[in-house]
C-alpha cells in the first residue's frame, strides 16, 4: 500500500525523487571536484619537484644548513638502485639562496640537479615554455619560472647572478645564463624555485681551499619517483631502515600544505555535504508533511477500523523509504555518469587560472572519487530520508481518529 | 442479550473553557441482530453517541460495555484492537482507500488480522458478491459509483466478523435507488445472517427500514420506539 501511495500524486513523488536524485548528484560531483582538485595539487607538486619520497640529513630542511649532508651520492645510488619500487631518483644539491637581475631581487631555493635524472623524476622539462632543459653548453645554466622571468624582467639568455653561502659559510656568487623557461601553472613555484647543474652549484659551494670534499659525491636531498604511489609508507619504512640517521619524509611530509589542503577540500566537501542533505530533509519533511495532511480523513479511518499506530508510522516512514529507494539509484547512475566523463574529459578551469594557479591549482580539473563515496552517499541518504519520514509519520499517528475523520 | 450496554454515558466538550454537555446520562441497550436507527435534530448527540459507542471517542462520565467488555476504561492500543476485532465502520463519505481495489479494500482490515491470503480472498469475493458487487473486484473506488463505493464499505465493515457495524448517515450522499439498493442489502444481511447494526441517520427512508427507532433530543434518550 505504500508503494501506491507513493504513486498517487505522481508529479509530486517525481519533485521529491528529482529532489534526492540532484542532492546525490550535486554532492558526488561536488566530491569528485574536490577530490580531483585535491589530486591535482598534489600530482602538481609531486611532479614540480617533490617526488614521492624525498631524504635529507637530518634537520637539513630546517635551515638548509650546507654541513648536513647525506652520504656520498655514489654510495647513496647504489642503495636507492637496488629498491625495487623505485621508478626514478634524482640527486640534488639545494641551497637558499637569492637570485637578481638589474631589476631587483628575489629570494630562491637553488636546485642543483643532475639533468637526466632530474628529467626522470619531474615534469620540469615538459613544464618548459621557452628555451631548453639544459642544452650542452659551458656551465652555469640555469631555469628559472614565468613568474620569476616577469619580476626580475629576464628573458631567455639572460644574465642573472645567484648569491648563496659556501660550504665554509662565505657567501658566494656567480653569474649564470637563463637556459630555460618554465610554468608550471603554480605561481609560488615559479616565482621561487631555479634549477642549476649539481655540478656546477657543488663547485661554487666547495671554497677553493677545500681539498679534501669531494665534488661530485656531495649532495643534500634524493628525489625518489616510485612504481606507485600507494607504496609511498612502504618504501618510506624499508629507506629508514637501510639507512640509519637519515631523515625519510613522504611527500606528504615534505609539503604538509599538501595534507593541511587535503583535511580542508574535505572538510569544505563535509560542510557542502551537510547542507545539501539538509536541504533534502527539509524538502521530503515538507513533501511527506502534504501527504499525511491530504489524507488526514483516511489516516482517521485507518486508525477507526483498526491499523495501529505501529503500522501507520511503518506505513509513512516506507513510503519515504521507497521514494529514495527510486531516486538513489537515479542519483547515483548520475553522479557516476558525470563523474566518468569529467575523469575523461576534464573540466577546463581556465577562466578562474590566475587564481587557481596561485593555489598550484591546474587550469584543467579532472573529477575523481573513491568507490566508497556511492555507498556513503546512498547510506547517508537512506538515513536522511529515515529521519525525515519521523516527523510526518509522528505527526499521523498523533490524530486522533475522532477528529480525523470529523464527522463519525 | 444486549451486544451494546450504555450506562449513564455523559460527554462534555470544552470542560475547562466554556462547557458544552453534549451527551447527559444516555442509558442504552442493544440486543444482538437489531435493526436500530438512531435519529434526532442536529446538535442532538447522534455522532457524539456513535463515537463512543464505536470507541473512537470516550465519554466524560459512565461506561460503555461492548460484547460485555468496559471500552470506556481501554488503552488506545487496546481499543484499536478492539475495533479491529469487533466494530465494523460505514461512513458517510465512504471513506475507502483510494489506491486499493474494491476487494483489496474489502480484504484490508483481514490483512491487519494476520488472516492468510486465500481466507481473505474467498472471504472478500463472498462479501462483494453479497453486496451485489461481484463484477467490480478489481476496480478502485475511484472507478465506481457512490452507490457501490458504499456497498464496498459495507463489505468491508463486514469482513473481520464484527459483533455489531455503526453506519454514519450511510445514505447521506446517495440518491434513492442507491440508498434503497443499500437498505436492501442490509436488511437482507441482518435478518438472513443476524447481522446487528445501528445507524445514525436523518433519512427518513432508512427510519422507515428500522426496527429500532431511539431518537436523542439534547443529549438524552427522548423516544424508543420497537417495531
Amino acid at each position: 500500500m505504500a508503494w501506491r501511495n507513493v504513486w498517487r500524486s505522481p508529479t509530486r513523488s517525481w519533485v521529491v525523487i528529482s529532489a534526492i536524485a540532484l542532492g546525490i548528484w550535486a554532492a558526488l560531483s561536488l566530491t569528485g571536484f574536490a577530490t580531483g582538485m585535491m589530486k591535482s595539487y598534489v600530482n602538481s607538486a609531486i611532479e614540480n619537484s617533490v617526488g614521492h619520497l624525498q631524504i635529507h640529513a637530518p634537520g637539513f630542511t630546517e635551515e638548509y644548513d650546507l654541513q648536513k649532508q647525506l652520504p656520498p651520492a655514489s654510495e647513496l645510488s647504489t642503495q636507492l638502485e637496488a629498491l625495487p619500487q623505485l621508478q626514478a631518483y634524482s640527486m640534488r644539491t639545494v641551497v637558499s639562496g637569492m637570485a637578481s637581475s638589474s631589476q631587483g631581487a628575489r629570494g630562491v631555493m637553488v636546485k642543483g640537479v643532475e639533468p637526466e635524472q632530474e628529467a626522470a623524476v619531474s615534469a620540469i622539462e615538459e613544464k618548459l615554455v621557452e628555451g631548453e632543459f639544459f642544452p650542452e653548453m659551458r656551465g652555469n645554466a640555469v631555469l628559472i619560472g614565468q613568474e620569476l622571468a616577469e619580476k626580475l624582467n629576464l628573458k631567455l639568455r639572460s644574465k642573472m647572478v645567484l648569491t648563496f653561502q659556501g660550504l665554509d659559510r662565505e657567501i658566494t656568487a656567480a653569474a649564470f645564463r637563463v637556459v630555460g623557461i618554465f610554468d608550471t601553472g603554480n605561481t609560488p613555484f615559479d616565482g621561487g624555485t631555479v634549477f642549476v647543474e649539481r655540478e656546477d652549484l657543488n663547485r661554487l659551494i666547495i671554497a677553493q681551499a677545500d681539498t679534501t670534499t669531494v665534488q661530485s659525491d656531495l649532495v643534500y636531498e634524493a628525489a625518489l619517483l616510485l612504481n606507485d604511489v600507494d607504496q609511498v609508507d612502504t618504501v618510506a619504512a624499508l629507506l629508514e631502515t637501510a639507512l640509519p640517521g637519515q631523515e625519510v619524509k613522504t611527500y606528504r611530509e615534505v609539503s604538509p600544505d599538501l595534507e593541511l589542503y587535503e583535511s580542508q577540500i574535505q572538510n569544505v566537501s563535509m560542510i557542502y555535504l551537510v547542507v545539501i542533505l539538509l536541504a533534502l530533509v527539509f524538502g521530503i519533511i515538507n513533501t511527506m508533511l502534504m501527504a499525511v495532511l491530504e489524507r488526514i480523513k483516511e489516516l482517521g479511518m485507518l486508525m477507526a477500523i483498526g491499523m495501529n499506530k505501529l503500522r501507520v508510522f511503518s506505513m509513512i516512514v516506507l513510503e519515504t523509504i521507497l521514494l529514495g529507494i527510486v531516486a538513489t539509484p537515479i542519483g547515483l547512475l548520475l553522479g557516476y555518469l558525470t563523474i566518468n566523463y569529467v575523469r575523461e574529459n576534464g573540466i577546463n578551469m581556465s577562466a578562474y587560472s590566475e587564481g587557481m594557479a596561485s593555489y598550484g591549482l591546474s587550469q584543467v580539473i579532472y573529477f575523481d572519487v573513491e568507490p566508497g563515496v556511492y555507498t556513503q552517499m546512498a547510506v547517508g541518504v537512506f538515513l536522511t530520508a529515515i529521519l525525515a519520514a519521523i516527523y510526518p509519520a509522528l505527526k499521523a499517528i498523533r490524530l486522533k481518529p475522532v477528529d480525523a475523520l470529523h464527522s463519525f | 442479550m444486549a451486544v451494546i450496554t450504555t450506562k449513564g454515558v455523559e460527554k462534555v466538550y470544552n470542560p475547562d473553557k466554556i462547557p458544552v454537555k453534549a451527551l447527559k446520562g444516555v442509558d442504552l441497550e442493544i440486543e444482538a441482530g437489531e435493526f436500530t436507527a438512531i435519529v434526532g435534530p442536529s446538535g442532538s448527540g447522534k455522532t457524539t453517541l456513535l463515537n463512543i459507542i464505536g470507541g473512537l471517542d470516550r465519554p466524560t462520565a459512565g461506561y460503555v460495555e461492548v460484547g460485555g467488555e468496559d471500552i470506556s476504561q481501554m488503552s488506545d492500543n487496546t481499543l484499536i484492537d478492539f475495533r479491529k476485532e469487533h466494530i465494523g465502520f460505514v461512513f458517510q463519505a465512504y471513506n475507502l482507500i483510494p489506491v486499493l481495489t474494491a476487494r483489496e479494500n474489502v480484504e484490508f482490515v483481514m490483512l491487519l488480522q494476520n488472516r492468510s491470503k486465500a481466507e481473505r480472498h474467498a472471504r472478500a469475493d463472498e462479501l462483494l458478491k453479497a453486496v451485489g458487487l461481484e463484477d467490480k473486484v478489481h476496480k478502485r473506488p475511484a472507478e465506481l459509483s457512490g452507490g457501490q463505493q458504499q456497498r464496498v464499505a459495507v463489505a468491508r465493515a463486514l469482513a473481520p466478523k464484527p459483533t455489531f457495524i455503526l453506519a454514519d448517515e450511510p445514505t447521506a450522499n446517495l440518491d434513492s435507488e442507491s440508498t434503497a439498493n443499500l437498505l436492501d442489502i442490509m436488511a437482507r444481511l441482518n435478518q438472513e445472517e443476524g447481522v446487528t447494526f445501528v445507524f445514525s441517520t436523518h433519512d427518513q427512508r432508512v427510519i422507515d427500514r428500522a426496527r429500532r427507532v431511539v431518537t436523542l433530543v439534547d443529549g438524552k434518550v427522548d423516544e424508543d420506539l420497537r417495531r
